[in-house]
């Protein structure tokens, strides 16, 4: 299988760890252990592998009763339909701008309002983290119909702006709920002493509080990127139709896929889907270590 | 009523011959006196800041350099016909304006939040399985009553009017609203029926079906060959399956079935004749493989194509729809509904045949004029000919398709028109007027073919959406008398 | 640091405070508060969302509701998705972070995950690169319902026929749940193992040493210690599976069907709104949600404060 040997070389490299020797490792257990991973990997692998193949494919080969087989010969003829149709490489670029500035806008205000939410008390601090902690419990969908006449009345319908704004405000309860929880745990001896070297309180947060939260700040960021990363249905009404230039890929890909099926486009589909997979694969792999211990920093607290 | 010959209604007649005229050539000047448009009142566009002094090549007064935007359903007929010759058409009208164009494929989804914002493109093909809801636009006052359109003078010839131009039928396919006027411009004639392979029918000896006690006999010889004898896609496709119910119903009880179902009146689905069409009709879906509801209209299509489906339902656009996946020895070819009783109302031959592929002219566009501009262009004899030939499907324009080849398909068409005679089953306006209805339909008409409920339990689950629709106080209520 | 008076220390403060609350604040009460108490509005009004003239209806949209037999199928669909999406996803996630990090039982002392374990938690992770509405189309053609989808066929190698995996309307509310499970498992094995490397080992080779089995292990140890973990990601959960609208939108018969038997208020709400253009009624949906929602956060909230707020 082609799409393993870029993890593969991730493997070797966290190989310190030998196959256990002894000590109830193998048996029945070790077995069984191996099946269930191995049945996930294919459960995982196999349709983006599918897909990769399928752009290779005549609709006659796509349902022609063998779907399993391979193609029978590998034009790129699908991949050049797909790219001059279907546009990701534009979704793609707006959506990573749209969530990088999106993840960077919640992780910045949604810091300084936990920080200032945990660390001081002021008449209303309590009132507004229920405010914000009840939002966790708010899903965006509710008040989809005002949503949408809010950012139109602001102009900012069919903008990477509104969208960005909207996503940051959505993406506010539950960074704030975690990350209130994580400043609160800091030592308060640290901030007190830096406060007393005559450190502002904005200094105090930027150059100490926040270097000493970062495990928590990039998990949490993690969370908001994949979170906002996924979003459909807040870009489909915010972006409307003509706003096509401005889409991203999730709408894109669903728009793609309706008209492949009505232009009995198969293969175009499945190329289009590879090209929106593809770099998102290998970004990620060349960014997984960072992710995981991101996270084991995170939660290691 | 039984055994009665049909009524024939003068609009029915009309259209038919309008038809006829339509593939016969031109010469259906006869029919110009005929005039039937709704409300004929109304003002023009209101948009009055943008227009320009009116002349009759210019009779909207639309101002020169007016940009104009186009919203095209990319569907079956794809959109080539818009920007290769409708737009260039346009454009050649007006040099000084800027064409934006878009073609998709779901247009309610893309347009409703602009209509919800006020920033409307100038002329929507509302069409698909994913329209705009016509009569909620219709209600809130966002489309444009194209009555100036049709009073118009014509773009071949300045003396006459629009209307005289097109198969009589054609405006009033387009009424909406109360008091009923033409919103809507039905720009194909469009046939419904049961496609199928000429070719692979006739190595087989097989015809189509001319009852459904036939349909059965035909299904068992099909499936004792390895052919699926009837399939339609249930995942985005089931109205093709619920107009087969429809024109079931109509050809037992008359057009008044469907009308009363259009007017929301009491029992209307309760009606024998639809408990009738629909418990034959679930016969058939029987013979059907459970996957066909989850695939989608091409997937089947497709299917058929390689030979699998024997009978696909559809309209007139299939052909060109199909035109690139279509084997050479593929011969499309069209057959009506099979009769249910021996009492039906109308004969096997009677056929659904009406203009269809709706376009709009919203109200609140930036360049109304424009739109009904775009739309007498649409109506031209040239307009229309490109438009055959890049579909393979017939316009509303008379006298279009002189010096035109006919395809297997459309010719199929024409010759079960010819056979039909003044039988014509009549449309259904409720699809674009109660779209909540509509969606209904569709989980019902599924629920009904894939086996899971009864014809009576059809009938009685669609008469409490309708209730529930007429019930609606925000919903704008229609009528049609014919 | 308490300070009593307006000194100009204590002005600083509160200047700081203003500071850094009045954006995040702004914006959220702008984008998110103001559109809930307008939906509110909304919800006792007969608005169609593509007209400016509206009407107050009183409680009109709340009777409806009540009669509205698809309204309340989507809410059963969602309890049924926010219970068993986390929960089997969790299980999942957690079940194999136990086999990656300590399933591999002893060696040199120590305990460590089952052999290539790194490859694992790589591979286990793709699927949540992938947006949703690239899985949703993607799974498309893995759970065609005839014999061409690449499930079927697979089964059918094995000589299963083709099940219908969206068609059967018993069966594909759990289809859906089941890709949205393989969506999130990867990501949840990461983050367990993240916790599970953060116990000191020696805690688990203690328990190995006392006898403990795996099942012991798995249940009354490990589990227990990354609890904190678990949390977070089951509000996480929570949260992506209260937003299940792009797979079914895109996976489903008819968008939601067949019969209804997938339909999710996200659906619902979309479809009222921007479909029939009830904007009140699909306002009144949302609101008469919230109630159902705050009970159901009220729960999560007990649970969870007590560990991480209340530290």
């Amino acid at each position: 299988m082609a799409t393993q040997t870029v993890p593969l070389k991730t493997a070797r490299a966290g190989a310190r760890r030998r196959p256990p020797a002894r000590g109830g490792g193998p048996g029945v257990f070790g077995g069984l252990a191996h099946a269930a991973l191995f049945i996930w990997t294919i459960l995982t692998i196999a349709p983006i592998v599918y897909t990769f193949l399928s752009s290779f494919k005549t609709n006659a080969e796509l349902f022609g009763g063998k779907s399993l087989a391979l193609p029978e010969n590998f034009h790129w003829d699908a991949w050049g339909r797909a790219w001059e149709k279907s546009h990701i490489g534009q979704y793609m670029l707006n959506t990573v701008i749209v969530v990088a500035l999106s993840t960077f806008f919640t992780m910045m205000l949604g810091s300084m309002a936990a920080y200032v939410l945990a660390r001081y008390r002021f008449p209303g601090n309590r009132l507004i983290y229920v405010l914000f902690v009840a939002g966790l419990s708010i899903p965006p969908f509710l008040a989809l119909s005002s949503l949408y006449k809010v950012v139109d009345n602001l102009g900012l319908l069919g903008t990477h702006t509104g969208v960005v704004l909207v996503y940051v405000a959505y993406s506010l309860p539950f960074t704030v709920f975690f990350l209130a929880a994580f400043f609160k745990a800091l030592p308060d001896t640290v901030a007190e002493a830096a406060v007393m070297d005559g450190a502002s309180h904005t200094r105090t947060f930027f150059q100490i509080m926040m270097p000493m939260a970062r495990p928590g700040l990039i998990s949490i960021t993690i969370f908001n990127v994949i979170g906002q990363w996924n979003q459909y249905l807040l870009p489909i009404v915010l972006l409307p139709g003509d706003k096509q230039d401005k889409w991203l890929i999730t709408q894109g890909i669903a728009n793609i896929s309706t008209s492949a099926g009505y232009e009995a486009d198969w293969a175009a589909l499945f190329a289009a889907l590879s090209m929106a997979i593809i770099p998102i694969m290998i970004v990620y792999v060349i960014f997984q270590r960072q992710i995981q211990s991101g996270l084991t920093a995170g939660v290691g607290k | 009523m039984t055994n009665t010959p049909r009524e024939i209604t003068r609009r029915q007649l009309l259209r038919r011959v309008g038809l006829t005229a339509l593939v016969a050539g031109p010469a259906a000047g006869f029919l110009s006196s005929c005039a039937t448009s709704g409300g004929g009142s109304e003002a023009a566009p209101s948009a009055a800041a943008t227009t320009a002094a009116t002349s009759p090549t210019n009779p909207f007064g639309v101002k020169a350099d007016a940009p104009l935007e186009v919203v095209i359903f990319k569907g079956g007929y794809s959109d080539e016909y818009a920007t290769q010759s409708h737009e260039p058409l346009y454009k050649k009208a007006f040099p000084g304006a800027t064409i934006k164009h878009q073609g998709i494929q779901t247009i309610g989804q893309t347009l409703t939040p602009r209509f919800a914002s006020g920033d409307v493109p100038d002329v929507v093909n509302n069409s698909g399985t994913d329209a705009l809801d016509g009569g909620a636009l219709i209600g809130a006052g966002q489309l444009l009553d194209l009555t100036p359109l049709f009073e118009a003078p014509s773009v071949d010839d300045p003396n006459k009017k629009v209307k005289d131009t097109i198969v009589q039928g054609t405006i009033e396919s387009g009424l909406g609203g109360d008091p009923a006027k033409p919103y809507t411009l039905n720009y194909v004639y469009t046939a419904y029926g049961l496609w199928y392979d000429s070719a692979l029918f006739a190595k087989e000896g097989w015809t189509p079906p001319k009852t459904f006690d036939e349909f059965k006999t035909f299904a068992e010889a099909a499936k004792a060959k390895g052919i699926v004898p009837f399939a339609y896609a249930g995942k985005n496709a089931s109205y093709y399956a619920y107009w087969m119910i429809l024109i079931s119903a109509a050809k037992i009880g008359g057009n008044e079935i469907l009308i009363n179902i259009d007017n929301l009146a009491d029992n209307a689905w309760n009606n024998d004749s639809v408990k009738q069409a629909a418990a034959a009709w679930a016969e058939i879906g029987k013979y059907m493989d459970k996957s066909y509801e989850g695939l989608i209209h091409t997937e089947v299509q497709t299917q058929q194509n390689q030979g699998k489906i024997a009978l696909y339902p559809s309209g007139s656009w299939l052909e060109a729809e199909q035109a690139k996946d279509t084997p050479a020895e593929f011969k499309y070819a069209v057959a009506p509904t099979p009769s249910v009783t021996a009492a039906d109302k109308m004969p096997y031959e009677a056929v659904r045949a009406a203009a269809a592929e709706g376009f709009v002219v919203p109200s609140k566009g930036k360049n109304a004029q424009g739109g009904l501009e775009y739309l007498r262009q649409m109506l031209s004899k040239q307009a229309a000919k490109d438009f055959t030939e890049k579909t393979k499907s017939l316009t509303v324009v008379i006298g279009a398709t002189e010096g035109l080849t006919l395809s297997p398909g459309l010719q199929s068409v024409a010759d079960m028109q010819t056979a039909a005679g003044t039988n014509v089953v009549t449309f259904s306006s409720f699809e674009g007027w109660y779209k909540e209805l509509e969606t209904e339909l569709r989980k019902q008409t599924n629920a009904l073919m894939f086996g899971r409920i009864s014809a009576e339990e059809f009938a009685t689950k669609m008469q409490e959406a309708a209730d529930k629709t007429k019930n609606d106080s925000s919903i704008t209520k229609q009528t049609r008398n014919v | 640091m308490r300070h009593g008076k307006l000194t100009p220390p204590v002005l600083r403060r509160y200047g700081f405070i203003l500071a850094f609350l009045i954006l995040p604040v702004a914006l959220y009460i702008v984008f998110f508060v103001s559109p809930n108490l307008q939906a509110v509005q909304l919800a006792f009004t007969n608005s169609r969302g593509i007209s400016p003239t509206f009407d107050y209806v009183g409680f009109e949209n709340f009777t409806k509701l009540f009669e509205d037999g698809v309204f309340w199928a989507a809410v059963r669909h969602h309890g049924v998705i926010l219970l068993a999406m986390p929960l089997i996803a969790l299980f999942i996630a957690l079940f194999f972070s136990f086999l990656l990090n300590l399933g591999g039982g002893q060696s040199n002392g120590r305990m460590t995950g089952v052999w290539g374990s790194p490859f694992y938690k790589v591979v286990f992770f793709f699927p949540q690169v992938l947006a949703v509405a690239i899985v949703g189309v993607l799974f498309q053609a893995v759970l065609r319902p005839d014999k061409d989808g690449i499930l079927n066929s697979a089964l059918g190698l094995v000589g299963i026929d083709p099940i219908g995996w969206l068609i059967d309307p018993n069966l594909a509310l759990w289809t859906i749940i089941g890709v949205a499970v393989w969506q999130a498992v990867g990501f949840y094995v990461v983050l367990f193992s993240a916790g599970m490397a953060s116990v000191p080992k020696e805690i688990f080779e203690a328990a190995a040493l006392d006898g403990a089995g795996r099942f012991t292990l798995f249940f009354r140890v490990t589990i227990p210690l990354i609890w904190n973990t678990v949390q977070v990601g089951w509000v996480y959960l929570c949260i992506a599976a209260f937003d299940c609208f792009a797979l079914v939108q895109v996976l489903s018969v008819d968008r939601g069907g067949p019969d209804n038997s997938t339909t999710v208020l996200p659906l619902e709400i979309w479809r009222q709104a921007f479909t029939y253009y009830k904007f009140g009624y699909s306002s009144a949906m949302g609101v008469a949600l919230v109630f159902m929602v705050l009970t159901f956060a009220a729960l999560t909230l007990r649970v969870t404060r007590r560990e991480r707020i209340e530290f």
